[in-house]
């Protein structure tokens, strides 16, 4: 190699040592850029991608009676999707499908061969796990699990608890008005994303939060009782609608709220809004004659009348102000009891007279119309009660036989609760507590204290002269039950007719109200019956009496002795410990029919059953049961027709 | 062959930097896949281990008989790159490998050594002319490197073929050319760019005007480059840890294991794993241009220039692709990326010019 030849070699080496110290440079310098002064725009690039929030949907508390009976519960079942693009064979897939989910195998294949990318084949279905193998085999068929609202007792209490959505919403009643609790936190996961959209997560999602649960006032048994009652009427009346509803004077608690027409909240949608309804809380009506125990509560306690003061009823006729007003029946001199009794509408409209206007709505007012109940309920209606300056010169009048003012079946119920709760007015409630998961009780809804109305004395005296009303020659003698005192209501008021003004004939909201056991009230009850037309043809007369009471007194009966209030010889005659209601009804009934009966309330007779049969009933009993020997049930260590309160076990001897 | 001065004259930074990049290489690797399991990482493992043990004997085998084969060496390559457009099996549209049954080599690798061994071997046999060489001195190199980069572009693989036109290019200029015939080949090679364009295949075109405009598509063609600077910006200053890279995992970084390792590597370690890595192939560099100035004789000096040249491409345009400075062209990061025919490749060419630096000095 020449010299000269060797200096450029160097001058090159050294050209290319530049070069190459300048792009390693260069390159260093990049990565400064890309990773420092980029770095935190490139880190949320990169999180923005990467990282996902999944919701997850929380299970949905459930709704339970006052003894923790199922009444809604959330069931996990699964939901069945297709992605027609990744189908292989439609034919094949179809036909499985269909198979294994009961479609028509036509419309499954229309929809797996449809262009779109997702489709639901059939959604909160419960599933086998061979079905579910089955069908998870098929490439392009998958399964979600769904969580699906189920309410064991079907029609039971359904206008009251309503019913959810297909996304677990609460669309109705305490599903509604709890939706809050019942629905729980959706709980956020995060989750990883990668770059063909599949989610990777870190966090178990299985693991999903619960709602809080729902305790409610109602008792299932009673609401049983009382719905069986309510259907009973509406049958033998042939009504087009009724309500009834249970509540404890002494603490507002509504122990049964009772609608018709119902519907199955497993299957709303097979039914229409108007069936959905919870009657007692949306719908008013006029509330005729009941009211006149709220009058004479009001009349009472200002002292402007007393019991025996005695009142000329006019012979049937009277006229105020160019109007005539009548009584069914035509009485001369009655006493305050008395126009309370036969229920006269003169004799109340001069009891209305002496009280005065002013007084007479702040009582009415008092007493909870015109005003929400404020019951944990949707829709909660306050009727209308117009203020007395808006009063023409009968309104007071009619206000006093129960026409001009609109109420819902609650109201009637906490108003009538306040006289049997001494006077005090308790706010409606229909739910005892909130729940959590595990048990403890988050929430406790106690007694609610609103206005004391009427004094102790008061009450006691309205009642006195209510339970005349259900004796011999009362309008609600039908309402009487042996052995107990009844103080009630009956009330038979017209409806008014919207279109064409006044009222419609022929057309009845019959009602009863009542508080048992007189002496010391246990239970409100009321039982409305709307437009009973059956009646019409057989010779009954259309009453609150007639076609209402004797569904009350099927409830409190049936109710007291579940409840316990009747016990040992304190009933009639008969000294047995059974019920008398009871009694009559079991003699009537067949064997099934019996054990059915007693099953609600009170431990039935098993002699003579299998032990299967036994089993059954004591599971609906909620009783344990003790078997000893095999065969037919011959003896049972607790007597039949025994209050099921407070009995937790009995043992069966079997032969 | 070899005897105990030799051994000592063994450089050991570019040794331990060969060393050390390869150990990070399978790290990286088993990093990059750690969701797919250590598939990559193994293989790639006992791909090191084999060559490790491979070096050996290139190392003690004087590089004068690979000078005296370097024909014989580069036909035998020709004959294998003719063979792969034959026998080869296509691997996501290129047909680049020969299956030996165990394994699949890419001759295209080799044919990288052997070519540099060829023209290192012709040029040292032709000393450059006063001035350097003229156009007519050209043809018979551009020849050498011609045939092997039409084979390669015709598997295709424009990435390697771009590495040979780089290495011809790189040996060229240091074996002294003249500045009036570097003008001429540029405006040549200026006037032929629009035929040439039209060679190339659509998704080659496509990366080439990505590169132009990134961002105007990043979940089509500028998919490779914006995932890519998303994972080495994410990374920082100290990175996310091992195993840590999201890009990867979550496999929005495609060929996280082959082509870009590194931005995997730039996310887990940050700017300071990303130095590290820089400044081992700066050492490595620097210490084969060292050796190609201490070789003994020409051929040896072109030889690891030649190499140590192919391996600073290899690095450059890797890194400069991954962080957008350059078009993604398919360049592997040597020692890194995941590929048993390449890092054979890298690890047979750092040896060469261990063996080049050792022998130094003529020894008695």
């Amino acid at each position: 190699m020449s010299k000269s030849g060797f200096d450029w070699l160097k001058f090159r080496i050294a050209v290319v040592v530049v070069i190459l110290g300048f792009l390693f440079v260069l390159v260093l310098m990049r990565a400064f850029q890309v990773q420092v002064l980029e770095g935190s725009r490139l880190l949320a690039k990169a999180n923005d991608q990467h990282v996902r929030t999944v919701k997850v949907p929380p299970e949905r508390g459930g709704i339970y009676d006052r003894n923790l009976e199922e009444i809604a519960v959330s069931m996990e079942v699964a939901s069945v999707y297709a992605q027609p693009p990744r189908i292989d064979d439609t034919r094949f897939s179809s036909r499985v499908v269909a198979a294994s989910l009961s479609l028509d195998q036509d419309s499954v294949r229309k929809k797996l061969s449809s262009k779109r990318n997702f489709v639901w084949l059939k959604r909160q279905v419960d599933l086998s796990s061979e079905k579910r193998a089955e069908l998870t085999k098929l490439s392009g068929i998958g399964i979600v699990k769904e969580s699906r609202r189920f309410y064991p007792n079907k029609y039971m209490s359904a206008n009251l608890v309503g019913f959810t959505g297909l996304d677990a919403n609460g669309l109705e009643g305490v599903e509604l008005y709890f939706e809050e609790y019942l629905r729980g936190e959706t709980r956020k996961v995060k989750a990883s994303r990668d770059a063909t959209g599949r989610l990777l997560f870190y966090e178990d999602v299985e693991d999903s939060s619960k709602g809080m649960n729902v305790v409610l006032t109602i008792d299932r048994a009673i609401q049983y009782i009382a719905e069986k009652a309510l259907s009973k009427a509406i049958e033998s009346s042939g009504s087009i609608a009724g309500t009834a509803i249970v509540m404890d004077p002494s603490t507002g608690e509504v122990l049964a709220m009772a609608n018709h027409p119902t519907f199955d909240a497993n299957d709303f949608t097979s039914y229409t809004p108007a069936e959905w309804r919870n009657r007692a809380v949306t719908d008013t009506f006029e509330p005729g004659s009941v009211v006149k125990a709220f009058l004479l509560a009001a009349a009472l306690e200002e002292g402007v009348v007393k019991p025996n003061d005695i009142i000329f009823c006019e012979n049937g006729e009277y006229e105020v102000k160019g109007a005539t007003f009548h009584d069914t029946k035509e009485h001369g001199w009655l006493t305050v009891s008395n126009v309370i009794k036969k229920s006269s509408n003169i004799g109340a409209l001069k009891i209305g007279e002496k009280l005065g206007s002013v007084k007479y709505y702040e009582y009415l007012k008092y007493f909870g119309f015109g005003e929400k109940t404020g019951i944990e309920l949707p829709g909660d209606n306050s009727g209308s009660l117009p203020h007395y300056d808006k009063w023409s010169g009968i309104t007071r009048d009619t206000l006093s036989f129960g026409q001009g003012m609109s109420v819902t079946a609650l109201q009637l119920v906490s108003a009538m609760s306040a006289i049997a709760n001494k006077g005090e007015l308790l706010k409606p409630r229909i739910v005892k507590s909130i729940v959590s998961p595990n048990g403890d009780v988050v929430e406790e809804f106690g007694v609610d204290q609103v206005v004391n109305v009427i004094s102790e004395e008061t009450a006691k005296e309205v009642l006195e002269i209510l339970s005349s009303v259900t004796e011999d020659g009362g309008t609600g003698e039908r309402a009487a039950i042996g052995g107990i005192k009844v103080a009630g209501k009956t009330a038979t008021a017209q409806k008014p007719d919207f279109v064409k003004g006044g009222y419609k004939k022929d057309s009845y909201v019959v009602s009863f109200i009542g508080a048992v056991p007189a002496d010391d009230p246990k239970l409100v009850i009321f039982v409305s019956l709307d437009e009973p037309g059956a009646v019409k043809e057989s010779e009954q007369y259309i009453s609150g009496g007639s076609i209402a009471a004797p569904a009350f007194r099927e409830i409190a009966q049936e109710s007291l002795s579940y409840l316990g209030v009747f016990s040992g010889n304190e009933v009639d005659g008969e000294g047995s410990s059974k019920a008398p209601a009871i009694t009559a009804s079991v003699k009537k009934a067949g064997k099934e029919e019996r054990a059915r009966i007693i099953n609600y309330g009170m431990l039935p007779d098993f002699t003579g059953m299998s032990m299967r049969k036994v089993l059954e009933l004591a599971k609906s009993s909620a009783v344990e049961v003790e078997f000893s020997g095999s065969g037919v049930a011959i003896k049972q260590s607790v007597e039949p027709g025994s209050s099921l309160r407070g009995l937790d076990k009995v043992s069966v001897v079997f032969q | 062959m070899i005897d105990k001065r030799q051994i000592m004259q063994t450089d050991m930074l570019l040794l331990g930097a060969m060393i050390c990049l390869s150990v990070i290489g399978v790290v990286a690797i088993y990093s990059a896949t750690f969701a797919q399991g250590p598939y990559y990482s193994t293989r790639q493992l006992y791909w090191l281990l084999f060559g490790l043990i491979v070096i050996i004997p290139i190392i003690i085998i004087d590089y004068m008989v690979y000078e005296r084969l370097a024909y014989v060496i580069y036909a035998l390559c020709i004959i294998t790159l003719v063979a792969v457009l034959i026998i080869g099996h296509k691997v996501g549209g290129a047909q680049r490998w020969i299956n030996l049954g165990f394994a699949s080599f890419q001759p295209s690798e080799f044919a990288k050594i052997a070519f540099t061994l060829a023209l290192a071997r012709y040029l040292s046999l032709r000393p450059p002319v006063h001035g350097g060489m003229g156009l007519r001195q050209l043809v018979v190199p551009g020849l050498i490197m011609v045939v092997p980069f039409l084979l390669i572009a015709k598997e295709p693989d424009l990435g390697t073929g771009l590495i040979f036109v780089f290495i011809f290019c790189s040996m060229m200029i240091i074996n002294k050319i003249r500045l009036k015939t570097i003008i001429i080949i540029f405006f040549g090679l200026a006037a032929m760019f629009p035929l040439a364009w039209m060679q190339l295949k659509g998704y080659q075109q496509a990366r080439l005007l990505s590169f132009i405009d990134p961002s105007r598509d990043p979940l089509g063609s500028g998919y490779h480059l914006h995932q890519s600077k998303i994972a080495i910006g994410s990374g920082g200053l100290f990175g996310t840890g091992f195993t840590e890279s999201k890009q990867a995992s979550l496999r929005f970084l495609p060929e996280h294991h082959t082509d870009f390792i590194f931005p995997v590597l730039a996310e887990e370690w940050g700017l300071i794993g990303s130095f590290v890595v820089l400044a081992l192939f700066q050492i490595f560099i620097m210490r084969g241009i060292n050796a190609a100035l201490n070789a003994k004789d020409r051929f040896g000096f072109l030889l690891a220039f030649g190499l140590t040249s192919m391996i600073f491409w290899h690095m450059s345009i890797n890194i400069a692709m991954v962080t957008g400075l350059l078009p993604v062209v398919g360049v592997p990061l040597p020692f890194l990326s995941y590929g048993g025919s390449f890092l054979l490749t890298t690890l047979i060419s750092s040896a060469l010019i261990i063996n080049i630096s050792m022998r130094k000095y003529i020894l008695g």
